[in-house]
Order: C-alpha cells, then sequence, then structure tokens
C-alpha cells in the first residue's frame, strides 16, 4: 500500500486505528488469504424444532463465515434423537465431523475425545456479560470447559389460561399441592392433565426429576457415592405422584413419548402438561386459537418451598480427531461472537434460552413476554442426576430411566416401598459395578 | 488336412491325460472364486462384529475411553439387573406368541391364497404390502391408530359402548406388549404366507386326488398331505421368524421405547439404551450377546428336526 493510499484511506487516526485493529481481528479469526482455497469443517448438528434456527445458519451465518474467516462450514443436521448414535459412531472411528452440537450430559461422557475450549469460553463470557452458573454445570469437566455453552431448552408448565380460568385459577398455581386442586377439578371437567411418563427424552425428566428434588430427594449425594433413594423425602414425592397421575392425569402418559404431549395439547385432549416452547410455537403458527389461551409457567414449588427445572443444555464441542483443530477453534470463536449469536438466538424467538447475560435483556425475550420463565429458569436448572456429579454411572442411571421407571411404576399401581426398594438396588448396583 | 492336423497334435501333446486334470483344477479354482466373495462379505460384516461384539462384551468399554479386560463382569452385572430378566421374559413372550399367532395366520392365508378366485394375483400382492412398507413408516401409522386422541379403533369401542373411554393402547403394560405383539404379526404374517405360498403350489394335485379317492375329506387332506409335506418349508420360515422377531428393534424403538416402565424392553432395545445413551458399549454387548445361547439352540433343534424328517 502507497503512502498516498493509506492517507486516503485512513483519514483520521482514529481511522488508521481502526482499520488495523480491524486487520488485527482478521488475522486473529483467520481472514482468507488471497486465493487460498477454503479450509471446511464439518459442524454436525440436531435438526431444531424451530425450523428458521437451521435456515438462518445455512442461508446466513455459513455464507458469512466463509467472507469474514475462509472457513467453509458443512452445517449436517440429524434427525431428532439420532445425534447421539452418530457421535458414538464418529469419536469410536475418528472422523466424520470436526464439530458437534451436545445433549444433556455429553461433554462429560465423551471428555476425552473433546479438546479443552477454556480459553474461548473464557473470551466469550468476559465479552458478553458472563455465564450463568448453570453453563458450568452442563459443560465443564475437571476444571475444563469441554464444549461452548449455547443455550437452554427449557422444561416448563404449558397450560390452557382459559380452562384454568373455569375452575378458579387466574394464575397458574404456585405449589404442586394447589396445582393437584386444579388438576382433580378439570379432570373431572374432562380436561385432564398429560406428564410424560414414559421412555422419552426430556418431557419426563423435565418434571419428575423437579418434582423429586422440590420433595428435597434425589437419588445420590453430592460425594457421587451414597445412594438415597429409598428416603422419606422421595417416599413422599412419589406418593404425591401417584395421587397425582391418579386424580389429574391420562392413564396413556405411561407409554408416551415427547412427542404425545405436544400432540394431545394441541388437540385439546390435555389441559397441562410439561414442555419447551415449542407447543405455543406452533399453536400460535397452526392453531391461532389455541395460541390466545396457551399460558406457560415455572415449575410449582414442593414442600420444601424451593422450584426446580431441568437442565437440557445445547454446547459445541471440538473433536479431537477433528481435521484441524485450530481452525475449529477459530470457528467456534467467530460464531459466538454477539454478532453472531443475536440473530441465530433470535431466529428461534426464545426456543434456547443463552447462557449469556448479555442476552437477559435481549429483544428476543420481548417478541413473546409469555417465554420470559424460560429465562427465569436459568437459575434454578440443574441436570437430570443432580446434585451428584455427572458420571457414568449417573448416566446409566438416566439410560435404564431408573427414576422414571420408578415414578411410573408407582402410578400404575406400585406399592411405594416396593418401587423404592427395587429402584434403590438398581441404582446401588450401577454405581458398585463402576467402582 | 484337418484330420492329419489334429491327429499331429494328438501325438505331439498328450491332451487326453491333461485336459480333464486341468478342467477339475479350473473348477475348484473358479469355485473357489464363487465362494470367495461371499465368503468375505460374511467374515467382514458378519463374522468381525460378531467376534468384536464377544470381546467388547468381556471389557469394560465406554465410549471415547481405552477399555478394561473384565472377563465375564459384564454378565455377572446382568445377571444381577432384575431389569435385565424382565427384558428376558418380554423377549420370549413377543417371540413365542408372535410366532404362533404368525405362523397360524400366515398357514391361513396361504391355504386361501392358494385357491383359485378372481383377482388372485391382485389379492397376493396385497397381502405382501405390510412386509413391504418399511417398518418404521407402518410403525408410526401404527402410532396414530394406537393414540388415545386419534384412534379409530378406539372411536369404535367408544361409539359401540364398549369400552368408553378407550383403551389405553401404549400406556398400559399389558395392552402395549399386546400391541407390540400384534403389530409384529401383521407385519411378519406376509412372510409366512407368501413363504408357505410356495410351498402348497410344490405339492402334486395327485397326492389330493389320491386321497379324495381313499375318501379322506378336506380336514383328512390337510392333516395328512399338506400338513407333513409342507413341514420342512414351514419349519425354515419359523426359523427366520425366530431369529427376526427375537432380535427386533425398530417396531419396539420407535412405538415405545421400552416403556411404560420396561413392559416392552426387548433385548435389543434395552442393549442399545446401555451402549448408545449411557455409553457403556461392553455393558450393551453383553446384553446383546445374551440373546445368542436361545437363538442357538433353537436354531440346533429346528435344524436337527429337519435333518431327521
Amino acid at each position: 500500500m502507497s503512502e498516498r493510499t493509506l492517507t486516503v484511506a485512513a483519514s483520521s487516526r482514529r481511522d488508521f486505528l481502526r482499520i488495523a485493529a480491524a486487520g488485527a481481528l482478521g488475522s486473529v479469526i483467520g481472514a482468507p488469504a488471497a486465493g487460498a482455497a477454503p479450509k471446511t469443517l464439518t459442524f454436525l448438528h440436531d435438526s431444531s424444532f424451530i425450523r428458521d434456527f437451521d435456515a438462518y445458519f445455512q442461508k446466513t451465518l455459513a455464507p458469512r463465515c466463509l467472507e469474514e474467516t475462509g472457513i467453509k462450514v458443512d452445517y449436517t443436521l440429524t434427525s431428532v434423537g439420532t445425534l447421539q448414535t452418530r457421535v458414538s459412531a464418529i469419536l469410536e472411528t475418528g472422523s466424520g465431523a470436526d464439530i458437534v452440537l451436545n445433549n444433556f450430559n455429553w461433554p462429560f461422557l465423551y471428555d476425552e475425545k473433546y479438546v479443552d475450549v477454556s480459553d474461548i469460553a473464557e473470551e466469550v463470557g468476559k465479552a458478553q456479560g458472563g455465564w450463568y452458573d448453570v453453563a458450568k454445570e452442563a459443560v465443564v469437566v475437571n476444571g475444563k470447559w469441554k464444549a461452548i455453552p449455547f443455550g437452554n431448552i427449557g422444561q416448563l408448565m404449558n397450560y390452557r389460561t382459559d380452562w384454568f380460568h373455569e375452575v378458579g385459577f387466574d394464575k397458574f398455581p404456585d405449589t404442586w399441592d394447589e396445582l393437584l386442586e386444579a388438576g382433580t377439578k378439570l379432570k373431572a371437567k374432562g380436561h385432564p392433565f398429560g406428564f410424560e411418563l414414559g421412555h422419552g427424552f426430556g418431557d419426563n425428566h423435565g418434571w419428575v426429576y423437579p418434582l423429586m428434588w422440590s420433595y428435597g430427594a434425589h437419588e445420590v449425594e453430592a460425594d457421587g457415592k451414597t445412594v438415597v433413594v429409598d428416603s422419606d423425602e422421595m417416599a413422599r414425592a412419589v406418593d404425591f405422584a401417584r395421587t397425582f397421575f391418579q386424580k389429574t392425569t391420562l392413564e396413556d402418559c405411561l407409554g408416551w413419548n415427547d412427542a404425545s404431549n405436544n400432540k394431545a395439547f394441541l388437540s385439546e385432549q390435555i389441559s397441562c402438561t410439561n414442555n419447551a416452547e415449542s407447543i405455543l410455537w406452533v399453536a400460535k403458527r397452526d392453531f391461532p386459537e389455541i395460541g390466545k389461551v396457551t399460558g406457560q409457567a415455572l415449575n410449582p414449588a414442593g414442600p420444601t418451598g424451593k422450584r426446580f427445572h431441568i437442565l437440557l443444555p445445547w454446547s459445541h464441542s471440538v473433536f479431537t480427531g477433528a481435521s484441524d483443530v485450530g481452525t475449529a477453534k477459530t470457528f467456534l470463536r467467530w460464531l459466538n461472537q454477539k454478532q453472531q449469536l443475536d440473530d441465530w438466538f433470535a431466529s428461534a424467538d426464545s426456543y434456547y434460552a443463552p447462557f449469556l447475560h448479555a442476552y437477559d435483556d435481549a429483544k428476543f425475550w420481548m417478541v413473546e413476554p409469555r417465554n420470559l420463565p424460560y429465562r427465569e429458569s436459568l437459575k434454578t436448572s440443574h441436570l437430570p442426576g443432580w446434585p451428584a456429579p455427572v458420571s457414568r454411572p449417573q448416566a446409566e442411571v438416566i439410560a435404564k430411566y431408573v427414576i422414571i421407571d420408578m415414578f411410573a411404576k408407582a402410578c400404575s399401581g406400585g406399592a411405594t416401598k416396593d418401587v423404592l426398594t427395587s429402584a434403590q438396588a438398581q441404582v446401588k448396583q450401577i454405581y458398585d459395578q463402576a467402582t | 488336412m484337418a484330420t492329419l492336423s489334429s491327429e499331429a497334435a494328438v501325438v505331439a501333446q498328450p491332451r487326453p491325460l491333461r485336459l480333464p486334470r486341468l478342467r477339475i483344477k479350473e473348477g475348484t479354482a473358479f469355485g473357489w472364486l464363487m465362494v470367495a466373495l461371499p465368503l468375505a462379505f460374511l467374515i467382514a460384516f458378519v463374522g468381525y462384529p460378531f467376534v468384536y461384539g464377544i470381546w467388547l462384551s468381556l471389557e469394560n468399554r465406554a465410549v471415547a475411553r481405552p477399555a478394561v479386560f473384565i472377563g465375564l463382569g459384564n454378565f455377572i452385572a446382568d445377571a444381577r439387573d432384575p431389569v435385565f430378566w424382565q427384558v428376558v421374559r418380554n423377549t420370549f413372550v413377543y417371540t413365542i406368541v408372535a410366532t404362533i399367532l404368525k405362523a397360524a395366520g400366515g398357514l391361513a392365508l396361504a391355504l386361501v391364497m392358494n385357491q383359485n378366485f378372481r383377482h388372485k394375483d391382485l389379492a397376493r400382492a396385497i397381502m405382501l404390502l405390510p412386509f413391504i412398507v418399511p417398518t418404521v413408516l407402518s410403525t408410526i401409522a401404527w402410532m396414530w391408530i394406537l393414540d388415545p386422541a386419534f384412534s379409530p379403533l378406539n372411536w369404535l369401542l367408544v361409539h359401540l359402548g364398549v369400552a368408553p373411554p378407550g383403551p389405553s393402547w401404549l400406556g398400559n403394560r399389558y395392552l402395549a406388549m399386546g400391541s407390540v405383539i400384534c403389530i409384529n404379526t401383521w407385519r411378519g404374517l406376509p412372510f409366512y404366507a407368501i413363504t408357505l405360498l410356495a410351498g402348497l403350489q410344490t405339492i402334486p394335485g395327485d397326492l389330493y386326488d389320491a386321497a379324495t379317492i381313499d375318501g379322506a375329506g378336506s380336514w383328512h387332506r390337510f392333516r395328512y398331505v399338506t400338513l407333513p409335506l409342507l413341514q420342512p418349508v414351514l419349519l425354515i420360515v419359523t426359523m427366520f421368524s425366530v431369529i427376526f422377531t427375537f432380535a427386533d428393534f425398530q417396531l419396539v424403538y420407535v412405538l415405545t421405547r421400552g416403556g411404560p416402565a420396561n413392559a416392552t424392553h426387548l433385548f435389543a432395545t434395552y442393549s442399545f439404551d446401555i451402549a448408545m445413551s449411557a455409553g457403556q458399549l461392553g455393558h450393551g454387548a453383553s446384553v446383546a450377546l445374551a440373546m445368542v445361547p436361545a437363538l442357538a439352540l433353537v436354531i440346533v433343534a429346528l435344524t436337527l428336526y429337519m435333518r431327521r424328517q
């Protein structure tokens, strides 16, 4: 660049500094050298319930990434529920993708094959208001960030405001006991509840674990060793769940999967369920009359006076076997800049509640104020198995649906002592075998 | 000239002595070549995974972690797991009931299809539909059929006043098992029917004529002519059906994922949950392999029986 050109381009010292800073940033995030072939990365993702979300990445973010960093991103989608099988195959063969989306506890299950991205997490957190505490619960393994947290798919109460109003509830009940009262009246009027107790992925955990925690019960202590399924608190939680199920809920819920409650709510078969924002989202699009009378609320509090929610976090990791770990990290660093995240989050309304405080007052929360409880729930959300640290035996307890089935057996008539004893033995055997 | 040349050639090269040997060698090589490809295929895609599965089952092997050899540790853990025994019971009930229903229904269907009637070929083609449609697709259709809100079955039962408000087909543990058995039967019936129909068509008509002349009625013709001659085909179909049903995965995974409360979990679905969701590959492999002895017994017993016949 000639002296004259520089003078024209940078008419002031401030402009010069701006250009220099942009150049430096470009070199840091890997701006493409002229004529260089783009580096290609495969980014493996679950299909989103919100179509615009995937479309936004493919149509806007991927081209922008190529332009700004020279990285061509192949955004590969898997159908819902099949991603973990793909991830296992990639981990075993060492090829297939470079960056992957995580659900639930995967950063802990696969931590040895995930790159430490603590440097990016700290930069992103520092630049965007800091991380929610639950973000660390989701991805920090032995002090290292094994993924960059993205957002939480909250599981909250979805209910019919008009039917609740008819039985005297102008706002959603604050406690499980009040919800039982409302549900009993609603079932009598032909509007039962529908809470999943089958072998689904999220909607069963979404209410069973929070109910259990709000009674002061959990399956394993925080030491990660002591099994406490067979406790007085758990017995009270199970007793309540049985009564709640029999007085308020459809029997069919015992065999439901995650799609069943959406279908039942939108066909006006049930008056309340536990779900992500997807029910309201679909109702507004396809069943506007139902959309107008759909409310969303935090889970009720239990006898401890506390309310809890399930943590269903999405995060992104780089495989240690990635074709180019440096490029993959550059992409993650770029993706997690505010100018990218802002619109990507917004494309899904607020379906993915951001783990960064910079988005606490983002515009997309105001698009649908009924979604605000999902932001609020981040403060009281935990992974299934909490307060025990995430571990392989804990993952096995969840994969075998030990806790869900314990409640399901009680709800279908099993004696409290029997189901507790059986689940205690199962959890203990799983933990003993692991040691 | 030609004769002379031939004779000269015969004298010069003692071909009649070498040619037969060459032919045998060529035939052997060709035979080996023909066998080699399928054999390599079997070793690569059946033998290796099977042996690797056995090896995995002897290890404490988690996804993305190094393995530790633990001998029969996984199998001992299975034996102590109450859900594993529930899975064993479920799989046997599922296989036995579904196989009996498929055998009886398939035989009946084959006998009907063996008659002469108008549009016979069309009827045979339609009969195959459940077998042709991909399992996942047909199972999703069944999900709607069994859904309490949209079920035509429930609509019928409710409107006939038989069972208001309609059964919970997948929420009740017994009905859930009954439902998956019925769907498996519906899907597997054409396999039985079409194979048995092929078997029926190989039975010479003369035998039926002779039996009729001897005074045999339709039941006796079926009992003493059809059934004995159809037995080899019936046994082979049953063997295949038992293997497919015992190792079934798709139907249960799509419909119930083993619920409610493990009431429909089979070896394959339980093994998948442990290996994939929990990431315990070794433990999952041990559950999958636990079905091998039972299947091997069935196959050996049926093979011996057929040889004796």
